[in-house]
């Protein structure tokens, strides 16, 4: 008699109670039991059983009938929530430390590792001195052409020319080569020179013991000088793989006038 | 710049001259012992090895005439040579 859809089919009684000569006061409560007790008895492992766990629960609440359902019993109490937290947050702190410190290192080894090389000489940093060309040998099976060449900068007056076009010789052999100097004009004109090695590999190979260059020279008007370069190849260029088909070196000076402010190029990156 | 240059090549470092400069010979005093090198530079086509005795007699000329200091030859890569008796007495 009572209409059973749906969820609410779970309801329905089987039986109706509801009769004619039930319906009356005293008996309103005999049903409303019945039904409730129906209600609860239905499995909270279905598929609705958090629903009917609720109704039952509110339902047993109101009769005062008591039930042992499922409780869910708390993961993590308050308690331990914050241990794990201060945990957490430690071991963030000795990563975030640790990855800070590999990120300095790694920046570190530059300088440190051009340090480390300078003071014991390994990997190739050489320190020269004249005990060191006192004790070059030359290396004879390496012959060398040194090509010279000379010029002067464009408001420069000063006519400025090798004496001599090539040398040759061997890396470990020191070599003179002079280039010659004149001023044609009736000032005394002052200058300073730079120079230039090509191939630019070469140049770090290229030792100069004594020269003319990054130096003010005077001139008197008309005079004209020699300017020796006294040099020589280190002996560690036959050993460079990279130098392996280098067999000429072109050495070439540059003379600027000396005037305040004049910013000298220098050979090599600056 | 020359960081991490690949082979551990090394870096291109201007330095001054180990010696520093040639003061100029404004007099001519050597001016003969460089014509005797450039000539002997000439007939052997540009052959440093065979001119080294007159390149040594050039700077033993110029440090005697005080146009460089003083300098054992040895340390200037002339060690195969017996030392001069008044110049190349450092």
């Amino acid at each position: 008699m009572i209409g059973c859809q749906g969820r609410i089919a779970l309801l329905c009684i089987k039986k109706p109670v509801l009769t004619k000569s039930t319906w009356n006061g005293h008996n309103m409560m005999t049903i409303i039991r019945q039904t409730a007790l129906k209600a609860s008895s239905w499995t909270v492992y279905g598929r609705y059983s958090s629903h009917r766990a609720d109704v039952a629960s509110s339902t047993s609440q109101l009769l005062g009938v008591t039930r042992p359902y499922l409780q869910t019993r708390p993961f993590k109490t308050g308690r331990i929530q914050d241990d794990w937290r201060q945990k957490n947050k430690s071991l963030m702190m000795y990563i975030g430390g640790i990855g800070v410190l590999v990120a300095g290192l790694a920046y570190a080894c530059v300088p440190l590792y051009r340090m480390f090389c300078q003071a014991t000489g390994l990997g190739g940093t050489v320190k020269h001195g004249s005990e060191t060309v006192a004790q070059m040998k030359p290396v004879e099976d390496r012959e060398l052409e040194i090509r010279f060449s000379a010029d002067t900068a464009a408001s420069m007056r000063w006519n400025f020319r090798p004496r001599q076009s090539a040398i040759k010789l061997v890396p470990g052999e020191t070599a003179l080569a002079f280039y010659t100097a004149r001023n044609p004009t009736d000032q005394p004109i002052i200058g300073i020179s730079t120079y230039n090695v090509v191939p630019f590999e070469a140049g770090q190979y290229f030792n100069k013991i004594q020269c003319f260059c990054f130096e003010e020279q005077r001139l008197e008007p008309n005079e004209e000088v020699d300017m020796p370069v006294f040099f020589f190849i280190d002996p560690e260029f036959a050993e460079d793989p990279a130098m392996y088909k280098v067999d000429a070196i072109t050495l070439s000076y540059t003379f600027f006038e000396a005037k305040d402010g004049l910013r000298l190029p220098l050979p090599g990156y600056s | 710049m020359s960081f991490g240059s690949p082979g551990g090549a090394r870096s291109f470092k201007v330095s001054p001259p180990q010696k520093g400069s040639f003061p100029l010979d404004h007099g001519g005093e050597c001016k003969e012992f460089m014509r005797k090198y450039m000539r002997c530079l000439r007939d052997t086509l540009g052959e440093n090895t065979k001119c080294r005795v007159e390149s040594k007699d050039y700077l033993e000329c110029r440090m005697k005439n005080n146009l460089m200091a003083k300098e054992d030859i040895k340390n200037l890569g002339y060690g195969d040579f017996k030392p001069a008796s008044e110049a190349g007495n450092a």
